[in-house]
């Protein structure tokens, strides 16, 4: 399996910060066999790593857990996760985020937020099949210190690093991040 | 009439029963029990014939109908029958003809001359319709039909004034008026309105619609006539307020801004033109979502006002992320002044936002993101518009960078690249736009076209059926089915282009096919609005159906199919195709033979391949293609008689065009029909005497008169004489070259339309050809130069040098069996960088 990259989170601009949220619309949309084109494209210029026809065919498959964000209209942002059997457990599920971005120009206008809560909101549901999900994770390349700060924020913490993740990529280090999810039970 | 006995007679009244519901299969078991006793009955062997003719048997038909005649020849019904039978093998001459007959045996049938008169108008034959009219309103002066069928009849005829004294007439017979309004009298009552004002009486018209008003239902058509009367009669205040109702209840009404505007009586002069202005301010404010009130005003503004009203608008819409911004907006290029001031608005907007993030530099806002994205959108269009393919892609480029999602860059990204003549990269750029949304239909009609442009037809085929309907047996030809004629010209054009000359024939004479049926599709509404009242549509049916052959579809498809027709007249071998241009005939042998090889081998395996798919569509029950390759086309004996079926309605719709009158030289002058040539030659002078094709086709003419001058007729030769000044000046049959050095040095100097200095690229061709043909021996290095002149002075030529134009230069050179081609082309690479034609 081709190892997974970092979500892309880096190099904002800061005066987006300005925007004032009623200059915009935003939402979110399912990914289908009409719009994957769309997904391809920005996973192609968000991150270094090409995705296989099967990532994609899997993609089509994880119904709430693969979305795209539109911004004005305008496709601008995607997040794709699978579901994991829970190493040596039957009883649950792990979340992994393949890939989670947002183009450029569009940074730091809260939409990179706006996925990630769709899907934790959605891995603490109670699951229409299979088991719960207990955990959810992903990688990110060690030095991207936008995206750890990302993640951290919101409650996901560095749980293992491995310094040869991404052997083509002039940066081979990654960190796994993960973040337990609080059952009702 | 030969009477039946009573038991039969009642049978074959049944039998009339059963023809007018339309049960045939019962019909034709009655008719022949009539026949066992009676084998010579002829209407009986009629009627056999004509549910015959609705069971799909054509021939048992004809042959039954003519027997009943035969044996019946005094029997109105045998004829009526005849006349139905023509009629729906829309043989509508002879139709006519077996309803006359009808009629003298029968004068008073109702029937048949309802029938008669539906032929008339159908065949636009407005006197004997208004005859036809006359009479059966006379038989029944009860019936509101026959009125309004004859008021028509006049109207059509031209004599509206007619048609408003038989309206009036009848109206006046109606006792009781629905008091409330009725459809049926509504439209009556407003159909004599348009009448009236027809007549010219705008007074009338205007009082006749105060009266009718409590009756009518269509209350926007009242307001829109009144408002359009007052005007009329230039009674300006009333006509502003009734406008300003009208924009009340339709605030993006353009053509009621424009009412407004004409009943305010404003001017030209700076002075209205601020007064206006403010008008627009004014119902901007009550209106402020109407973007007519906003849009109006950079039409009418100029100079300061007009940079003022632009930039905020132009904001605005770029804020918005309005796509069809630059559509909108080019409309005004035509005023250079205004192109200039908006390209100025653009790139600063561009840098501004690029700084600091806002229109302007004054930080005051900060604009969406998308805001940049639909500038560099803009401006990559401004600049295709101005064919500056360079610039346009770097624009397009960035914004693709931008946002490379948005499916509107791709596609514009391939228009470009389109326009700077690289088809294949224009293909493929499109289709990446394709792929981005797969359910876009436009898109994917879109990406076809390019496809097709690129003459890549293996790879459209694939992409237009994934749009058709799964179910079908043959979903390509279900684009011919949907009358879907965008396709079938772009494959015709692309089968031309290839030389494929029976496929691209068989294209044309699909569309041509779409008209008739659209001419056709028209005769079931002749009854259908008489009856149902629908009389002002009705009457914009009928007179679009009179211009429909004048629609840039049937233009196309005719032009194109002349083209064809006369390159099979000048090559029974074959087309030549791209490849081919400036061989010598014996190399085009060769190069054909080869050709035929390759193609025999292709089409064997191409032959077993449609044997399978043919029996997959048989087996879905779909029609197999007898003929894909168009061969019917290709064999006709008289390619120029054909090229003149399609010509003909050009010149009667299309008379206006000056290629109407050209493609008709190219057809008449190979008829050798003088007399013809020279009013084709004399009609294209009258259009534009500068036309730069027409000089080459003067000379062209002149010399075939000097080549037969011994065989000319007297005659013929009389009239030439008389027309030569007026086509050739004071030029003489012996100075042709005198008379295209007079050409040339007209244009060098820039006298064209009075523009000083601007030279023009078309002309240059036209005078190589010209001095070529004068004499072809010596004036090769002659044409030569005058084709590199364009090289010569850019600042005079750029602006026709056009990729098409340079794509005819240089086939003017091939065809010249010039050294110079490849001169050519290197300079032509040089002015289109991305043009593949001209890359080595």
């Amino acid at each position: 399996m081709s190892p997974p990259p970092a979500s892309d989170m880096n190099s904002t601009t800061a005066s987006n910060d300005k925007l004032k949220s009623s200059a915009f619309r935003v939402g979110l949309g399912d990914v289908t066999p009409n719009n994957l084109g769309q997904l391809k494209r920005l996973n192609t210029v968000l991150f270094p790593v090409t995705y296989t026809v099967s990532f994609y065919k899997d993609v089509l498959e994880v119904g709430e857990f693969a979305k795209i964000i539109y911004f004005n209209d305008i496709c601008v942002g995607g997040v794709c996760c699978r579901k994991e059997q829970t190493p040596g457990s039957t009883s649950s599920q792990d979340l992994y985020i393949a890939t989670l971005g947002v183009l450029a120009p569009y940074r730091r206008l809260g939409l990179g937020s706006k996925l990630l809560d769709h899907i934790l909101e959605h891995a603490q549901l109670p699951p229409t099949t299979g088991p719960k999900i207990s955990k959810v994770y992903l990688h990110v390349q060690k030095h991207n210190k936008e995206a750890l700060d990302f993640y951290e924020k919101r409650g996901f913490k560095a749980v293992e690093e491995f310094p040869n993740y991404y052997p083509q990529l002039e940066e081979t280090g990654a960190l796994k991040l993960e973040k337990v999810l609080l059952g009702d039970d | 009439m030969k009477e039946l006995p009573q038991k039969e007679g009642n049978l074959f009244k049944q039998l009339l029963k059963c023809y007018e519901n339309k049960q045939y299969k019962k019909g034709l078991k009655g008719a022949e029990q009539i026949l066992k006793k009676f084998p010579e009955h002829g209407e009986t062997l009629a009627l056999k014939g004509l549910f015959y003719n609705h069971l799909d048997k054509k021939e048992e038909a004809y042959d039954f109908v003519k027997k009943g005649l035969r044996h019946d020849l005094k029997s109105h019904i045998c004829w009526h029958v005849f006349g139905l039978l023509y009629r729906s093998d829309k043989n509508y001459e002879e139709a006519l003809k077996c309803y006359s007959q009808a009629l003298k045996i029968d004068k008073e049938n109702l029937q048949i001359m309802r029938d008669y008169s539906l032929l008339q108008i159908h065949t636009r034959n407005y006197d004997a319709f208004a005859e036809t009219r006359l009479q059966l309103l006379e038989m029944r002066p009860q019936n509101r039909q026959f009125w309004i069928g004859l008021a028509i009849a006049y109207h059509m005829m031209g004599k509206p004034d007619l048609g408003v004294k038989i309206l009036s007439v009848y109206e006046e017979t109606l006792k009781d008026i629905p008091s409330k309004p009725d459809y049926e009298h509504s439209e009556m009552v407003l159909y004599h309105n348009s009448l009236i004002e027809e007549t010219g009486d705008i007074q009338g018209a205007l009082d006749h619609l105060d009266s009718i008003e409590q009756h009518v239902c269509d209350m926007k058509a009242v307001r829109e006539r009144r408002a359009h009367y007052l005007l009329a009669l230039d009674r300006k205040e009333e006509a502003e307020a009734s406008y300003r109702t009208l924009l009340s209840h339709n605030p993006d009404n353009f053509a009621y801004f424009s009412g407004l505007h004409k009943s305010m009586g404003l001017g030209d002069s700076t002075e209205d033109q601020a007064k206006l202005l403010d008008v627009f301010k004014n119902l901007q404010e009550t209106y402020p979502r109407s973007n007519a009130a906003k849009r109006l005003p950079l039409r009418y503004a100029t100079g300061e006002a007009f940079v003022k009203i632009a930039d905020e608008y132009l904001r605005n819409m770029l804020r918005k992320g309005v796509p069809s911004l630059f559509v909108n907006i080019k409309t005004l290029y035509a005023d250079k002044e205004k192109e200039q001031a908006i390209e100025n608005l653009a790139l600063g907007y561009l840098a501004a936002l690029d700084k600091s993030k806002g229109f302007d530099n004054s930080g005051a806002t900060v604009e969406p993101p998308t805001a940049v994205l639909w500038t560099l959108y803009f401006l990559a269009q401004h600049f295709d518009y101005q064919r500056k393919t360079g610039q346009a892609l770097e624009y397009i480029n960035r914004a693709i960078q931008h946002t490379p999602t948005l499916v509107e860059l791709h596609m514009t990204k391939g228009r470009i690249l389109k326009h700077g003549g690289d088809l294949v990269g224009a293909k493929d750029a499109v289709n990446e736009a394709r792929e981005l949304d797969l359910q876009d239909r436009f898109i994917n009609s879109k990406c076809t076209k390019y496809m097709l442009r690129a003459d890549n037809m293996a790879e459209a085929e694939k992409t237009v059926v994934l749009f058709a309907r799964a179910d079908l047996a043959d979903p390509l030809n279900d684009l011919v089915e949907m009358q879907g004629m965008w396709f079938s010209l772009e494959c015709g054009e692309s089968h031309l282009r290839q030389g494929q000359i029976g496929k691209a024939l068989k294209r044309f004479h699909q569309v041509e096919k779409h008209f008739n049926d659209f001419t056709e599709d028209q005769f079931d509404f002749h009854m259908y609005c008489l009856r149902k009242m629908t009389l002002r549509a009705y009457i914009s049916l009928l007179k679009l159906e009179d211009q429909l052959r004048s629609h840039p579809y049937f233009v196309r498809a005719a032009q194109n199919a002349v083209q064809c027709y006369v390159s099979m007249f000048d090559k029974p071998d074959g087309a030549d195709s791209a490849e081919m241009e400036g061989m010598t005939e014996a190399e085009k042998k060769k190069f054909r033979n080869k050709q035929r090889k390759a193609e025999l081998k292709a089409q064997k395996e191409a032959e077993e391949k449609k044997a399978l798919v043919a029996q997959e569509i048989t087996k879905k029950g779909g029609k197999v293609d007898e003929d894909p390759e168009g061969l019917k086309y290709l064999k006709t004996e008289d390619p120029l008689g054909e090229a003149l079926k399609f010509l003909k309605p050009l010149q009667e719709l299309a008379a206006d065009r000056i290629e109407t009158h050209l493609m008709g030289f190219e057809v008449y002058i190979r008829k050798n029909k003088l007399l013809l040539a020279l009013k084709a030659l004399l009609k294209s002078h009258k259009l534009d005497a500068d036309n730069a094709t027409l000089h080459e086709q003067l000379v062209r003419f002149a010399l075939a008169v000097q080549k037969q001058q011994e065989s000319i007729k007297p005659a013929v030769k009389s009239v030439i004489d008389q027309h030569w000044s007026s086509l050739y000046g004071s030029f003489k049959q012996s100075d042709l070259a005198g008379f295209t050095a007079a050409f040339l040095n007209k244009q060098n100097k820039g006298a064209v339309n009075g523009k000083e200095e601007e030279g023009s690229v078309p002309r240059l061709i036209s005078a190589a050809i010209a001095v070529s043909l004068i004499d072809p021996a010596k004036n090769k290095a002659k044409a030569e130069e005058i084709l590199f002149l364009m090289a010569q002075d850019d600042s005079k030529y750029a602006k026709t040098r056009s990729l098409e134009n340079c794509l005819l230069a240089r086939k003017t050179l091939k065809s010249l069996r010039s050294d110079r081609v490849q001169e050519f082309t290197a300079k032509a690479a040089v002015w289109f960088p991305k043009a593949t034609a001209f890359q080595s």
